[in-house]
């Protein structure tokens, strides 16, 4: 490809994200506007927010990787990723939004009356965060050294760069207008390359799609325990996702934080059709690309491989800017969550401490991610879902759902889930990726059970515990708003 | 239980409430905001009275049922999918348009099921949520 086309690329997605961010800094004054956009985001601005947000390097890169490595085991992650906000509509959505906190931590601190909780919930979504970020900076390295031929760090570099200079800017309004430019960027980038090779294809007499069973790699499949195991990470693990919770706080109310859902989730489905019929292709056409370990760059070099001169340039221009639309529109998500969390448990929640804790969510992970090797996009992005399902998940729903939930068994299961998938993620980073046991590699199966059932049994036994408040509270959290009222 | 009038200015509606501690705007300086706001706490208080919190507990549940019932549905034709493929037989290693059939199933025949669940929980939950307020009686 053209290093100069790919540079022209990103440099276009950064400063329409830079000019977007700066046009909301004249709207966001106070800090309540910088946290949640002061709750004012129309629904259908809000899904595409959510959507930008949400589909990360994992999404729009490794999922089309994943499905050229091993094929049709691999289509349950953009079914999982896509029915964990299922999930999230049906035990989550409108009951965080009545809840009315700003973060997570905000949400367990009010639920279990409890400093301590609130501690602990910060410090898993603070880690949580940052293993998030990590594998989006692998995915804007990669991009940079496929594409242009530069040092993989400039790519990790560029992306921080440019997501602490709108953050700082522009805070959440500001981020809600790039985050809904960038669902449908990331969506056009995939959606007219793919229909041009389809084009091109099918005028070339080569319909032989069926083929697609042929299995580049010799890799065995997953078994039964894996296919399962990765659902139950990705079904349980979205609900606790920090940059897809506090969201939800700027919906007016629980019914329409419902119906953003709804609209989310018809966005998804449309979205994960196109790295679906990338990797389809990608196995029958490119095979060569997963036996040299270029996997993940299946979507960034496709349209090249396939179409040929001008054309092609142009095609792989716009999908390298769909790229770094989705490194920098999930980093800065989570870059906004979690500057939230440190800054009000830290610098007292004020604008300059929010700038400040933007700064440090970013450079953190830009450190872990410049000492680690990347692996398989979207396998290590599972990973974090499988530790979100195990610490974040079972809070959020025992807290929301169970009045018996005590402080200390939240605190207990958040740390059990924590350090037996924290563990089990070690374990299988220590062994060799080929010798790794399938309970290892995929652990959700077993520890998300187990910290359900540790913050129940700790719960019971300390009943005692249990909030004098918690009656106030579950009538909050579930009853609907009362419409004569309208909260600012 | 005693009825107490939540005093406002004209125009404001506020209505009576069932409350016994709801604290009527003061008089003189009582702005549209605090008329709603001491509404809102009156409706708190009807609420955390025991008769308030049978119809809070019911919807808590109807909601909680509803969750899991569709939850289950869904993951129910989730886990049909692949058991359909490898029990009928030929089934997987058909095509439909020149694209094999078990991709069209898991690559994009899951979506409408997805959409189909959410919007029936959708529909439900808001009419599970009017039920109520016609019992609580809010307008």
């Amino acid at each position: 490809m053209n290093p100069a086309v790919a540079i022209a690329a990103f440099a276009a997605v950064s400063l329409a994200t830079a000019g977007i961010g700066f046009y909301g800094l004249r709207i966001s004054r106070t800090t309540g506007d910088f946290y949640v956009a002061s709750r004012t985001v129309r629904p259908w601005w809000n899904a595409s927010a959510i959507g930008g947000e949400y589909l990360s390097a994992a999404s729009f890169l490794g999922v089309a990787g994943l499905i050229l490595l091993s094929g049709t085991d691999a289509l349950w992650f953009p079914v999982g990723y896509t029915a964990g906000y299922l999930m999230l509509l049906l035990f989550v959505a409108a009951p965080l939004r009545r809840s009315g906190a700003y973060t997570i931590p905000d949400f367990t601190e009010a639920r279990l009356d409890s400093r301590v909780v609130r501690s602990v919930t910060s410090v898993v979504v603070v880690i949580v965060g940052w293993l998030y970020i990590v594998p989006q900076l692998h995915g804007a390295a990669l991009a940079i050294r496929i594409t242009t031929g530069l040092p993989a760090w400039v790519g990790m570099v560029a992306v921080v760069v440019v997501v602490c200079v709108t953050v700082v800017a522009g805070g959440m309004r500001s981020i809600t207008f790039v985050q809904a430019f960038q669902y449908w960027l990331k969506l056009t980038a995939l959606a007219v390359p793919i229909l041009f090779i389809v084009f091109v294809l099918a005028d070339s007499g080569t319909a032989a799609v069926a083929e697609a069973s042929a299995n580049p790699t010799g890799a065995a499949p997953a078994g039964l325990y894996q296919n399962i195991s990765l659902l139950v990470a990705l079904l349980f693990g979205t609900l606790g996702l920090p940059h897809v919770l506090v969201r939800f706080y700027t919906n007016p109310d629980g019914q329409s934080a419902r119906r953003t859902t709804l609209i989310v989730l018809g966005l998804l489905s449309v979205f994960y059709l196109f790295p679906t019929a990338y990797g389809l292709i990608g196995r029958v056409f490119a095979p060569h690309l997963a036996q040299s370990g270029q996997a993940d760059a299946l979507v960034l070099l496709l349209p090249g491989e396939l179409i040929g001169g001008m054309a092609g340039d142009l095609l792989s221009a716009l999908v390298v800017a769909g790229a770094f639309a989705a490194f920098l529109s999930t980093t800065s998500g989570l870059v906004v969550s979690l500057a939230g969390v440190i800054s009000q448990d830290l610098f007292g929640g004020s604008v300059q401490g929010f700038r400040r804790a933007a700064v440090i969510s970013a450079v953190v992970p830009l450190g872990i991610a410049s000492m680690t090797g990347s692996l398989a996009l979207a396998g290590s992005v599972g990973m974090v879902f499988a530790f979100t399902a195990s610490t974040i998940c079972p809070v959020l729903l025992l807290g929301i759902w169970w009045r018996g939930l005590t402080d200390a068994g939240a605190i207990a299961g958040m740390v059990t889930g924590a350090v037996l998938c924290g563990g089990a993620m070690l374990a299988g980073a220590w062994l060799s990726p080929g010798g790794t046991p399938a309970w290892l590699a995929q652990p959700a199966a077993w520890t998300v059970p187990a910290a359900f059932a540790v913050m129940v049994l700790v719960s019971r036994a300390t009943r005692g515990r249990v909030p004098r408040t918690i009656t106030r509270l579950m009538t909050r959290l579930h009853t609907p708003e009362r419409p004569l009222v309208t909260e600012r | 239980m005693t009825r107490v009038r939540v005093t406002a200015p004209r125009g404001m509606k506020a209505g009576s409430t069932t409350a016994g501690s709801a604290t009527p705007g003061n008089g003189t300086g009582g702005s549209a905001l605090t008329a709603a706001r001491s509404a809102a706490a009156s409706r708190e208080a009807a609420e955390e009275s025991d008769a308030g919190q049978v119809f809070v507990r019911s919807l808590i549940r109807s909601q909680l049922r509803l969750g899991v019932v569709v939850a289950a549905g869904f993951l129910l034709i989730l886990a049909a999918f692949p058991l359909m493929l490898g029990l009928v037989p030929g089934l997987a290693e058909s095509t439909i348009m020149g694209l094999p059939f078990d991709w069209v199933l898991l690559g994009a025949g899951i979506y409408p099921v997805v959409g189909l669940s959410a919007w029936l929980y959708l529909r439900t939950a808001a009419r599970n949520e009017s039920r109520y307020r016609d019992l609580v009686g809010d307008k």
